[in-house]
């Protein structure tokens, strides 16, 4: 038991932070982690074909989050292999108006000045997050319960994100 | 029919309601309104009456000026753990001077606004006839408090759609006396402070983050246009400016994107039409019991059934409509199996109710609650989709419940175990205040088995959080949650389902249509509309909608008042406390 919830909190912790990344190239493992055949993405209510699909929308057109891990519950089903999560947390969103890859939406020139030599020009520095406010989150998980064993590739049968409450004084419209 | 419309004396005569000033009181939230009043009368001497709870305010009235000035001296006073905080909202109706200028300052408004263009031009106000003559920019101290009551104004004004603000020539150095209109106009669009003596970013910083709509900002001639870090300024304190100075700083479309999220937030999602149609009708039969019969739900679960609760005690940001910033979970903690909290494992095994006869137990130690799923369906939002592995499906319900009643079964009480002992030693004194009736929102899957014609609850997973409004529901919706007797909200039942291909999963089409609208227009008996003019149709729907009264009596107040705008709106809030209930829609 012990194990199990903590090999279930391991995996889970495991998503937000793929979630959270910015780096591109972290999405092959996490894809790994879906079942590449049957499983059903949604998120706020929206339906992906594939996982692909959803994490390559997820790192192109979502600014960079932070995800906190705020409640967690689960319930293996007897009889069928699988378990069934029920998550909660937290996310907020990079507000400084750069995308993940750091471009900005402001006018080269005047991106430049405002970030102290950030932005398109001098990529190697690291412009720092401007975090807006918490967005609620509920994610509803089926695993595969190889989990359990430590084992995270093809488990996701299912993923169902949804943002259950939104701040006004964000500027993210979702 | 007798009304006060028929008797001119009634605008005129005293009412000494009229000398009643209103406040407003805040902090008091860790007590009852009543148990306010009683402190305030006891420490102050002074009453407060026909007190009511708005928002995270006490609002109600004393019998004068002098007893209101009074109150504020008390400002700080501790009141169960908090400091209060009291606030003058204003005299009933004020002495005729103040009305004389609330009505000078509204025709003011009406004047300098422009419907087309949504543009109010406050622009080179000094210079402006109409405040001159009556002296309103005669003084410093005038000036300063001319721009607040403008916006105190505008406010109240729905009529006055405002997305520009002309400010230019108003020689201001700073934005003092400018500064509500960030709270009056958060969404605005375009600014013009233009031919001004602002110098310093400084004098900006108290708009930091406020107009968060901000798209274009003219600032020529202010001396702040010549600091070398004039723009990146800014650009900083207007995270959505495109335009300034007449010069694009940002990419729009790059912006848009980076601050839009592609999948927005929609009430449904069902697999297919079946599934939504049996997911509804299973919700809704599910909560009906649950707040009226929990026992009868056990034929659902099997002896391998599971259920547990969880509670996320996290508090959302007091920036979320109406999110509740203190909420208890006193009943529910001590069957709470949020695995982020609890590490005992003997307690994680003993939490999870399996069997009729445990998951009986655990709802029945929970509040009794009533959910609002046909009276408020836009406030719950469902996701159904198939679970291949069990030969069934998930429905996942995110949406809120009040607690009417305590539980039949107090967890608190009927585990005498060392945690329960330590709580009633270090937590003696709240426990009224732990377990205080509530609203709540949650999160709750079901897995669900059919058989042989009916279902099987596989797993039933809830999880409860502070009261916050759905994200999925239209701001003009939330706000005015449950009035009793207004247009009945849609049906969940009656909800287009939002369709799913089987296979392969594709984007869906939106759900359901916000429903939000404003004071429907007035209708009138066919020969009274007939004799009316448009001039004075359209004078009559706006005091409708600003009056709220019924048909008649909006006529009667228009007629009464010889077809004036100001007069009659005059003539009204001067009367309004003798106006029957049944005048208003």
């Amino acid at each position: 038991m012990n194990s199990q919830s903590q090999a279930v909190d391991t995996f889970i912790k495991k998503v937000f932070a793929f979630l959270d990344e910015k780096d591109s190239q972290q999405l092959a493992p996490f894809l790994q982690c879906f079942d590449p055949a049957n499983s059903k993405i949604i998120v706020n209510a929206n339906p992906f074909a594939q996982p692909a699909v959803f994490l390559e929308t997820w790192q192109r057109a979502v600014v960079q989050t932070q995800h906190v891990l705020t409640g967690l519950d689960y319930h293996v089903i007897p009889g069928t292999g699988t378990t069934i999560c029920s998550v909660n947390g937290k996310v907020r969103f990079d507000e400084s108006g750069r995308d993940k890859e750091g471009q900005d939406s402001a006018v080269a020139e005047l991106a430049g000045v405002a970030n102290a030599g950030a932005g398109p020009r001098a990529p190697a520095a690291k412009p720092r997050p401007m975090w807006g406010p918490y967005f609620g989150t509920s994610l509803q998980l089926v695993l595969d319960d190889r989990v359990f064993n430590g084992d995270h590739n093809s488990v996701i049968y299912s993923f169902n994100y949804t943002m259950v409450y939104k701040p006004d004084d964000s500027l993210m419209s979702v | 029919m007798q009304n006060i419309y028929q008797n001119p004396n009634a605008f005129a005569q005293p009412n000494p309601l009229d000398k009643r000033v209103k406040i407003s009181v805040r902090g008091w939230q860790n007590a009852t309104r009543q148990d306010l009043v009683s402190f305030v009368s006891r420490k102050t001497r002074i009453g407060i009456v026909d007190s009511t709870v708005e928002g995270n305010l006490v609002v109600g009235f004393v019998n004068s000026q002098t007893d209101a000035q009074s109150l504020l001296n008390w400002n700080g006073v501790r009141f169960a753990g908090n400091a209060l905080k009291f606030e003058i909202l204003g005299s009933g109706t004020g002495d005729a001077g103040t009305s004389k200028t609330i009505v000078l300052l509204k025709s003011f408004l009406y004047k300098r606004y422009s419907p087309q263009t949504k543009m109010l031009d406050l622009g080179n106000l000094r210079n402006d006839p109409d405040l001159a003559t009556n002296g309103l920019f005669s003084s410093q101290t005038t000036q300063s408090k001319i721009f607040p009551a403008m916006m105190k104004l505008a406010s109240k004004e729905s009529q006055l759609v405002v997305e520009s603000i002309n400010l230019s020539d108003n020689d201001l150095r700073d934005l003092n006396m400018i500064s509500c209109l960030a709270q009056t106009y958060p969404n605005l669009k375009n600014l013009c402070l233009a031919n001004n003596q602002i110098s310093r970013f400084r004098a900006l910083e108290v708009w930091k983050n406020k107009f968060k709509q901000l798209r274009e900002l003219l600032m020529m001639n202010n001396p702040i246009t010549t600091e070398p870090l004039y723009q990146s300024e800014i650009l900083r304190l207007f995270p959505r400016l495109v335009i300034l100075d007449n010069v694009v700083v940002r990419n729009e479309a790059k912006m848009q994107q980076v601050f839009s999220i592609p999948m927005k937030l929609q009430q449904f999602f069902f697999e297919n039409n079946e599934l939504g149609a049996s997911s509804l009708e299973f919700v809704s039969n599910f909560l009906t019991l649950w707040d009226t019969n929990r026992n009868q739900l056990m034929a659902l679960y099997t002896p391998q059934s599971q259920f547990s609760v969880a509670v996320d005690s996290s508090v959302p940001a007091s920036s979320v409509p109406n999110a509740d910033q203190n909420p208890t979970f006193g009943y529910y903690l001590p069957l709470s199996r949020n695995l982020t909290k609890v590490s005992s494992e003997r307690t994680k095994q003993q939490r999870l109710a399996m069997g009729p006869e445990a998951i009986d137990k655990l709802f029945n130690s929970m509040p009794k609650t009533k959910h609002f799923l046909q009276e408020q369906a836009s406030s719950y939002s469902v996701e159904a989709f198939s679970y291949a592995q069990v030969q069934g499906f998930t429905i996942t319900l995110h949406g809120y419940f009040d607690e009417v009643a305590h539980p039949d079964l107090d967890a608190n009480k009927s585990t005498p175990n060392s945690a329960g002992g330590r709580n009633r030693r270090f937590n003696h004194g709240h426990a009224n205040t732990t377990n205080k009736l509530a609203r709540k929102s949650f999160d709750r899957t079901w897995v669900i088995v059919p058989s042989q014609g009916t279902v099987i609850i596989a797993s039933d997973l809830l999880n409860i959080r502070a009261y916050v409004d759905g994200s999925w529901v239209a701001q003009q919706q939330a706000q005015e949650p449950l009035v009793q007797g207004q247009s009945p909200a849609p049906q969940l039942a009656s909800q287009p389902v939002q369709p799913m291909p089987q296979n392969p999963l594709q984007p869906a089409v939106s759900g359901v249509p916000a429903t939000a609208m404003p004071t429907a227009p007035l209708t009138l008996p066919a020969d009274v509309q007939a004799k009316l003019n448009p001039i004075q149709l359209d004078l009559l729907n706006r005091l409708h909608q600003q009056t709220k009264l019924n048909a008649e009596f909006t006529y009667m107040l228009a007629d009464q008042s010889g077809w004036n705008f100001d007069v009659a709106m005059k003539g009204f809030q001067e009367s309004v406390n003798n106006i029957p209930r049944e005048a208003f829609i």
